[in-house]
């Protein structure tokens, strides 16, 4: 499903963010990305999404080359990805309904189809009574929600999420885990990023470890297929 | 097996999903959207508004003038005439004659004998000098044939006047149809300044919506990252300010409209009063629905237009 082949990223100023980074994730495999900040994992995300453009190498999404994807391809491509951000990135002048339904807004769902959906998605983070306030009523934690209720609203067939449990508390982080596994049971990909060890070795998944831009382990269990 | 049944299931879905119904409610609802956003900020909404009414304004009078000066022009050519001053002492039975040969000329429609005695009369009555005219010795006034010409046109009229020169009796020729020339040049001079006119505020329009799109987008810049990185189009993240556009230059249509009228109902009732002292019921046209609509909906274009000018490079520059 995501296939990095060979891949650099090099930045304007000359910092590698990634160096001759190779490997695959297939569909319905859940895959953890750890290392310390800075490691290049907010970088790899960002080359699935074609935020980023490699330097060297080619990242494959599905068989097709995002790099030679044009603007409009990049569109079609996003509306196949659930992205969560570090940031969130919600907007705060919509209601948080507003905000999980922007996606199916774009790929022009009728309101009737897209309230069920939306309902459906802020069911599953634990939000669904919070679906008429503002982002900015909501704690760090429930934003966080709001934005992965967002990234599945669209059943994507590829899930990214950087730093996804970040704000939460370890009990909320496993009810996310549990939304991601019934994902990757009906087939979706997932890459998540994350340095919140203790919840990666309960869930026993394979695990890539970025050190400076370089994978420095692969380790695979049997969490994968 | 069963979740790769499940994820084609869910690909078909989104396929058919985006159907034209929906696409049509998608418009609605963005449209629905950007004119409570141009509601949230009345103040600078409605300034926008104005400045495209009072650009409008301009050459919308202009087109009047010049479209009711060529209309009083048509009328006016309609009637030139051509006084034939006859010799004095021409008799009766011969201007009866040149009149009746005159009548066979292809060129003219009609041919009008004022006798000197009649002339007199009508002097006598407009001036009231009626006294002084009983006084005089002999009538100094000749028989005058008002000849009306079967083409109206300045050109026509003259090539005939020179011709009927030649007609015996004739002692002179007034064709009164210059000052009509020279109305006819200036109303064509003021058609002409009110399309160049046009083209330039037309212009200045497109600078004025870009400038107050661009400024929406600079200012929900975020927004648009965030629709980008969920999969929106350039075209999607547009949109709203497309409409936007769109309702800033029907508003400037509407009141340019309205102020169009509140300027007409005001120079007609002191140009009634005038045309009062001429006898005349010429009533000012050019508010009939065309000349409406051609503002609204011209108003509305060039705003929808500026606003894609504006935003289209803008939008694609913000990139996730």
């Amino acid at each position: 499903m995501i296939k990095f082949d060979n891949v650099s990223k090099r930045y304007a100023g000359g910092h590698e963010a990634l160096s001759a980074i190779s490997f695959e994730i297939s569909k319905g495999e859940m895959a953890f990305i750890t290392g310390r900040s800075g490691a290049g994992k907010s970088s790899l995300l960002k080359l699935i999404l074609a935020m980023e453009r490699a330097s060297t190498g080619a990242v494959f999404v599905d068989g097709v080359n995002i790099n030679r994807l044009s603007r409009r391809q990049i569109a079609q491509h996003r509306r196949k990805i659930g992205a969560v951000f570090q940031d969130h990135q919600l907007l705060f002048d919509r209601s948080v309904f507003d905000n999980v339904a922007l996606p199916l807004e774009i790929c022009g769902y009728r309101p009737q189809d897209a309230r069920r959906r939306v309902r459906a998605a802020l069911d599953k983070v634990g939000l669904l009574r919070k679906e008429r306030l503002y982002p900015e009523m909501l704690s760090g934690g429930e934003q966080q929600r709001v934005g992965i209720a967002r990234a599945v609203v669209n059943r994507p067939s590829i899930i990214l999420a950087d730093e996804p449990t970040g704000n939460l508390d370890p009990d909320l982080s496993t009810d996310v885990m549990n939304v991601f596994q019934q994902f990757r049971d009906v087939g979706v990909s997932l890459l998540v990023a994350s340095h919140d060890i203790s919840l990666i070795s309960k869930l026993n998944c394979r695990t890539i470890t970025l050190e400076a831009g370089k994978i420095t382990e692969d380790y695979s269990a049997g969490g994968g297929s | 097996m069963k979740s790769e049944k499940l994820l084609r299931s869910r690909n078909n879905q989104r396929r058919d999903s985006p159907s034209l119904s929906s696409w049509v409610q998608m418009h609605r609802r963005t449209a629905l959207q950007s004119w409570q956003r141009l509601l949230k900020t009345p103040a600078s909404s409605f300034a926008t508004i104005f400045v495209i009414a009072v650009g409008l304004l301009l050459p919308a009078l202009l087109y009047g003038v010049s479209s009711n000066l060529s209309s009083v022009l048509d009328n006016l050519n309609g009637s030139a005439q051509i006084s034939l001053f006859m010799d004095r002492g021409s008799t009766a039975s011969e201007l009866r004659l040149v009149r009746e040969d005159l009548l066979f000329d292809d060129a003219i429609s009609n041919v009008e004998l004022i006798s000197s005695e009649q002339a007199l009369e009508e002097f006598s009555a407009a001036t009231g000098l009626s006294e002084i005219s009983q006084q005089l010795s002999d009538n100094p006034l000749p028989a005058t044939l008002v000849v009306t010409p079967m083409d109206a046109d300045p050109q026509s009229v003259a090539t005939l006047a020179a011709r009927l020169g030649a007609t015996p009796h004739v002692e002179l020729v007034q064709v009164d149809s210059q000052w009509i020339q020279r109305l006819t040049a200036v109303s064509r001079l003021v058609a002409v300044s009110g399309q160049i006119l046009t083209i330039v505020i037309v212009l200045g329009l497109f600078f004025i919506v870009g400038n107050t799109i661009r400024l929406a987008i600079e200012n929900r810049r975020d927004e648009i990252r965030v629709v980008k990185l969920v999969g929106g189009t350039d075209a999607f993240a547009a949109r709203p300010f497309l409409y936007a556009g769109m309702y800033y230059g029907l508003g400037g249509g509407m009141l340019a409209t309205m102020l169009q009228f509140a300027v007409v109902i005001g120079f007609n009732s002191a140009l009634q009063d005038l045309l009062q002292l001429y006898e005349s019921n010429f009533h000012l046209q050019g508010f009939g629905f065309t000349s409406i609509a051609a503002l609204v909906l011209g108003g509305g274009a060039i705003g929808w237009l500026g606003a894609l000018l504006a935003s289209f490079r803008q939008i694609a520059a913000i990139d996730p």
